[in-house]
Formats: structure tokens, sequence, C-alpha cells
């Protein structure tokens, strides 16, 4: 308030000053006025003109004066403005009349701006952070968050929900503990992480048909996870994991398995009984009874075996399409196998009237295979052959070396020939091709699952057909030290393969 | 039938457990210490089937197709051989299982015990319960002498 007092009283002075000085050159002209001779007239005229001078001057200058602080300030209002560019700072030094207020107000709205500006820098952080909050929060993903040593830093609403445990309660608990998760495959979250922690700075991946393992919980979550990594976020937001819930989808699939296994089970008890009547029919019976009886005997038993191999066949089909075939590969001779199997087949065959010729070159090395998959392979093949052999009796077995080192089995009938017309479509699933009658009589689901058994096995199923004339179906095995070496330079260490491909033991739904 | 006696068991043992069967010489019950089997499983025929084909390869077979009252009965009584069934009354054959195989009974339970089902599980539920069996067959895939043949290949205790 000094400061404007003192800028009042000086402006007063001023103004005092000069209409003092007009008004004695008024004076002046008055007293002047007395005396009326040529020359004193024109001394009043002039001391008249003199007078309007300084008026005009007087208010040129008062109000230059009395407006050049307001122009300082509002220079400074502007110099501080966010929305003005441009403007420089006001020279206080250049004012002649209240530099003292100006100074004092400048000082202020400086300071003033300084304090705004400090507000707002502060409810922006503010805003930001509770605008990402609530962004985190009302995410309807679980969203969890983790610094660098794996421990959850934050975990939103829905995350807390999904898996049961309180948000708060998951703060600092090592993400592991939290989720215990098994991945379809070898690639698992955690080794994707130790990779990007090694290699990555930035880098994100996603998984499909992530199971959660949750204890005591049924039914168990499902879900796809995308996961986000950034090294050394100054924000402690080192990893981000988002998981995407599709229990109930990816439940649906395991639900078609389960109406599979169901029925399989439901099929299999009967199929035991009969299996097992039969064993003591023929144990009890066989010696004492007519050959025809024997013969029907027999034809019964085969018809149970081969319900039991087509109820297999079911199964294993419904794994191959949900992805859980699993094939365990070990080292056998494959004479010795083939044998055996075609040997299992041989009263299928009689009770058809049919023959089977078993030819296999000595010189085969080991082969790598999954015992039980591949003689389903073997029957389906052999099973088709007497299918289809029409009249004739013989049906040729052989295995032998391939010029590539590979053990090639082939089933060779002289019956009806496959139709090139559905050639194409052998190896497909005979649902597909239900309006085809001629695909349905049987080459269904037992050669479309042969294929993905052989592939499964690293081999290679093929057909050679001519109408009139017959088939031969043959196969590859990859021999057992050719598989090893290739199962190291895959980095795996198990010989254990799905049906689309090489997959570790211990990883396939790990628990 | 000869022809599926040694291959279909054979096949069980070697593709379920990753070891290649050698059968053992007859390690037939003598006559004076019957080798005991406890048979739980609660298809009747099924049970009268193993019965008959264990008893007359001289096995001595209880069999029970109750859960509850099997597992009072495994925990009792001391048996060489226990067939278990997965899918049975009162309790599931994995929960006897996992009693049975609790490392923290004292005592220990010594029989060998082999799971019979006809279920089809997940794998990685079947190897679970392989973990903790001493063999892992199914039903349907043998015949009660390819049940006997097995049993007479599996050392005993």
């Amino acid at each position: 308030m000094n400061d404007l007092q003192k800028f009042r009283r000086r402006l007063l002075l001023i103004v005092c000053a000069i209409i003092l000085i007009e008004n004695l050159l008024l004076i002046t002209a008055w007293w002047l006025s007395g005396s009326h001779s040529k020359s004193v007239e024109l001394l009043i005229g002039g001391v008249g003109v003199g007078a309007l001078l300084v008026s005009l001057l007087t208010a040129v200058l008062v109000s230059r004066l009395a407006t050049k602080p307001l122009q300082t300030i509002w220079q400074a209002i502007l110099h501080i403005s966010p929305n003005e560019h441009g403007i420089p700072a006001p020279q206080v030094d250049a004012l002649r009349l209240g530099r003292e207020l100006v100074t004092s107000l400048l000082g202020q709205i400086y300071q003033l701006n300084e304090v705004t500006a400090q507000t707002a820098a502060s409810t922006e952080e503010e805003r930001k952070n509770i605008s990402h909050n609530f962004i985190a929060q009302s995410l309807p993903l679980p969203l969890f968050i983790l610094d660098a040593a794996e421990n959850i830093k934050f975990a939103n609403q829905a995350a807390a929900n999904y898996i049961g445990i309180k948000a708060a309660d998951l703060i600092n608990k090592n993400i592991y503990m939290v989720l215990d998760m098994s991945f379809p495959s070898e690639n698992t979250f955690d080794s994707w992480l130790k990779t990007a922690k090694i290699a990555k700075a930035t880098t994100m991946n996603t998984w499909e048909r992530v199971r959660l393992n949750v204890r005591d919980q049924h039914p168990e979550l499902l879900f796809d996870l995308a996961a986000y990594y950034n090294r050394g976020n100054p924000d402690q937001i080192e990893t981000m994991l988002l998981l995407f819930d599709h229990t109930k989808m990816y439940s649906q699939d395991d639900q078609a398995i389960s109406f599979v296994a169901l029925s399989v089970h439901e099929l299999r008890t009967p199929l035991t009984l009969l299996r097992g009547y039969i064993e003591v029919f023929e144990d009890e019976l066989s010696d004492k009874v007519d050959p025809e009886i024997k013969d029907f005997m027999d034809k019964m038993s085969a018809q149970a075996e081969q319900l039991m191999a087509y109820v297999n066949n079911i199964l294993n089909v419904a794994r191959i399409d949900n992805d859980q075939l699993e094939l365990r590969l070990q080292e056998a001779s494959w004479p010795q196998v083939l044998k055996s199997i075609v040997e299992a087949l041989g009263l299928q065959a009689k009770v058809r009237g049919k023959t089977l010729h078993c030819k296999i070159d000595s010189n085969l090395p080991a082969v790598g295979i999954d015992r039980l998959s591949i003689s389903e392979v073997v029957n389906n093949l052999v099973d088709n052959a007497i299918k289809y052999s029409g009249t004739s009796t013989v049906i040729n077995i052989e295995a032998h070396l391939t010029q590539d080192g590979l053990v090639e089995t082939t089933v060779q009938d002289s019956g009806l020939g496959i139709s090139t017309s559905i050639m194409p479509n052998l190896f497909t699933k005979f649902y597909r091709d239900h309006r085809n009658r001629a695909q349905v009589g049987g080459n269904g689901l037992g050669l479309y699952l042969s294929k993905a058994i052989v592939t499964a096995h690293g081999g290679n199923l093929w057909v050679r057909s001519k109408e009139g004339v017959g088939s031969t179906f043959g196969f590859t095995l990859i021999p057992y030290d050719q598989l090893t070496q290739q199962a190291k330079q895959e980095g795996s260490q198990d010989l254990v393969r799905g049906a689309h491909g090489w997959i570790k033991n211990h990883s396939l739904y790990r628990r | 039938m000869e022809r599926t006696a040694g291959l279909k068991t054979t096949r069980s043992i070697e593709d379920r457990h990753g070891t290649v069967e050698k059968p053992m010489e007859e390690t037939q019950a003598t006559p004076s210490t019957p080798i005991s089997i406890l048979c739980i499983e609660d298809e009747q025929f099924i049970g009268e089937l193993y019965s008959r084909a264990l008893t007359k390869a001289g096995y001595e077979v209880t069999v029970i197709g109750d859960g509850v009252k099997a597992l009072e009965a495994a925990q009792t009584n001391r048996y060489d051989i226990i067939l278990l069934d997965l899918m049975i009354p009162n309790l599931t054959g994995i929960e006897i299982l996992r009693t049975l195989r609790d490392p923290a009974r004292v005592p220990p339970i010594h029989a060998k015990i082999i799971i019979t089902t006809n279920l089809e599980q997940r794998q990685e539920v079947r190897t679970d319960i392989e973990k903790q069996a001493d063999g892992y067959l199914v039903k349907a895939e043998m015949t009660p002498r390819e049940l006997v043949t097995f049993l007479q290949s599996i050392p005993q205790a």
C-alpha cells in the first residue's frame, strides 16, 4: 500500500506542478492585459497559446506516466499467460513512476503464477493417477502388474474376483504363488519372461488355452494370456499380465472329450464282459463243441476285438481333434512288434476267409514308436484290406528299408481298389464327406487317425490304388537313432510327441 | 486267443510305464501262502470274471464294490495286490489311491496297487495316477487271462 500511496503522491505532485505552471501563465496573461498596447496583446496571445501547449503536454505526459505501470503489469500477465507466446518479461528499470509499486506487484504476480503452476501440475498428475487407476480398476479383464522381482505391484478388481483373493492380499505376493498356470506347450510364461529379462528391453507375447490350477476349485479356469515386458520401467511396471477368460468356451471343448470319454467308458464295460465271457467259453467249451460252433465263437471273438479297436479309434480321434493325443516314442524292434500285431489280427482275417502274409526284411534298424498307437495304425490298414479285398484272399504285409533309410511297412490287397474321385478325401474324417457313400464304408475314422498317428511319429502315410486291381497302403517310420538326434536338435529331452508336433513330456499340462 | 495273451498286456505295461516288460518266471502262489488280492470293483459281473480267473490261477481273491468298505479292508487286512477301479460308489478310486499311498501313512501299505479301469482320463490326470500306482490297465483291453499273465509278470515284494 505504501508504494501505491507514494505513486499517487508523485502523480499528484506532477499534476499539481503542471496545473500551477499553467495557472501562473494565465495569471501573467491576465495581469498583462491591463495595458493596451499592440505588443502586449501579442504577448498575451503568445502566453495563451503557450498555456494551451502546456496543458496538451501535461495531458500526454500524465497519461504516459500513469499508464506505464499498468502496461508493465499487463505485459507481465501476458508473459506468464499459457495462452500467449513470445511476450518478453517487462523491464521495471525503465519505469520513472511507480517503480516500487510495479516491482512489488510483479513479484506478487510471479509468485502467484508459480503457486498456480505447482497446483496445476500436481492436480494433473493426480488426475492422471486417478484416471489410470480408474481404467485399471474398471477394466473388466484381470490385470496384474509385476515389479522386477516378479512380485505383484498392482492387481485390479477383476483379477481379485477372478482368482478369488482380495486385491489387497495380492500386493507384494510372488506371481507364481498366486497364479499356478499350466500351458499347452513348453512355451510357458515363465520361460518367456526369463528370456525377455535376458535379451529384451521390451517385448510382449500371448498364449492360448492356459489353465489356472486353483486348488479345490471346480470347474477350473481356462484363459488366454497376454503379457508385456518393459525392462527397468520407472513406474515399476516391468511386467503386465492380462487374462482373457475362456473357461466356458474351452471347457466346452473339454466336455466334448468328456462326452466321448463317457461314451467310451459305457461301451467298454460291456466289451470287457463280452471278451471275458468269450474267453471263458473258449477255455471251457472249445474242445467240446462242433467246428461250426467253434467258428461262430471265433467270429464273435473277432467282432469283439474289432469293436474294441473301433472304440479306441473314436477316443483317439477325439484326442487328436483336441490336441490331447500324446505319444511316447520308445525304441523297439519293428520285426518283433509288427509280427505280434499281425498275429493278433490273424483271427479277424481268418473269420473273413483271408490270410495275412507277412514278409519282414531282417536288416531293419530299431524304430522309435508308441506301440499302442502304431498297432492301431496297422490294425486299421489291415482291417481296411480285409474289408475291401473283395474275392481275393491274401493280404500282404511287408516291411523293408527305404533308400532314405526309413522303415517302410506296406499293406497290400488285390481287391476293389479306390476310385480316384475319393482319393483326395481319403484321409479326412468321414463325417466331412458323409454324402459320399463310397467313403463311409469304413475308411472314415481309421485312415484319418492312422495318418495323424504316423505323422506324429515323424513318418508318412501313403496310398497307391487302382480300381479293380487293389490298394497298397504304406507308412514310414524313423529309425530310433535318427529320432533321438532330431530330438536333441530340437532341444527336446524326451521322445514325446503330440499329434501336431514335438512336445516335452513334463510341460504338457504341467500340474 | 493264445495269440493276444502276451501282446495286449505287454502293450499296456510298456506304453503306460515306459518300461519294457521282462516277463518274470512264474511267481505263482505256492499252496502254503497264496498271494492275496483285493479286487475293488463295483461292476458285479466283471468282479465275478476276475475272481474266477484269478482264483483258478491260485490267488486268494476278495471282491469289494464299495469305496468306503474297500478302503477299510485295504487298511485293515494285508493284501499283496490291490486291483483298483477308479469309478466306484462312495469313494473314488483316486481318493483310495491317495489315502493308501499317503507318504505320512504309518505303517505304509505294502500291496502293489494296480489300477483297472475303463475310464478315459486326460493325459495329465492319468500320468498323475500312474506315478502313484504300480500299474495301469484298461479293462476292455485285456481279458481276465491277460490280467493273470500281467499279475504274474510283476515282481512280488
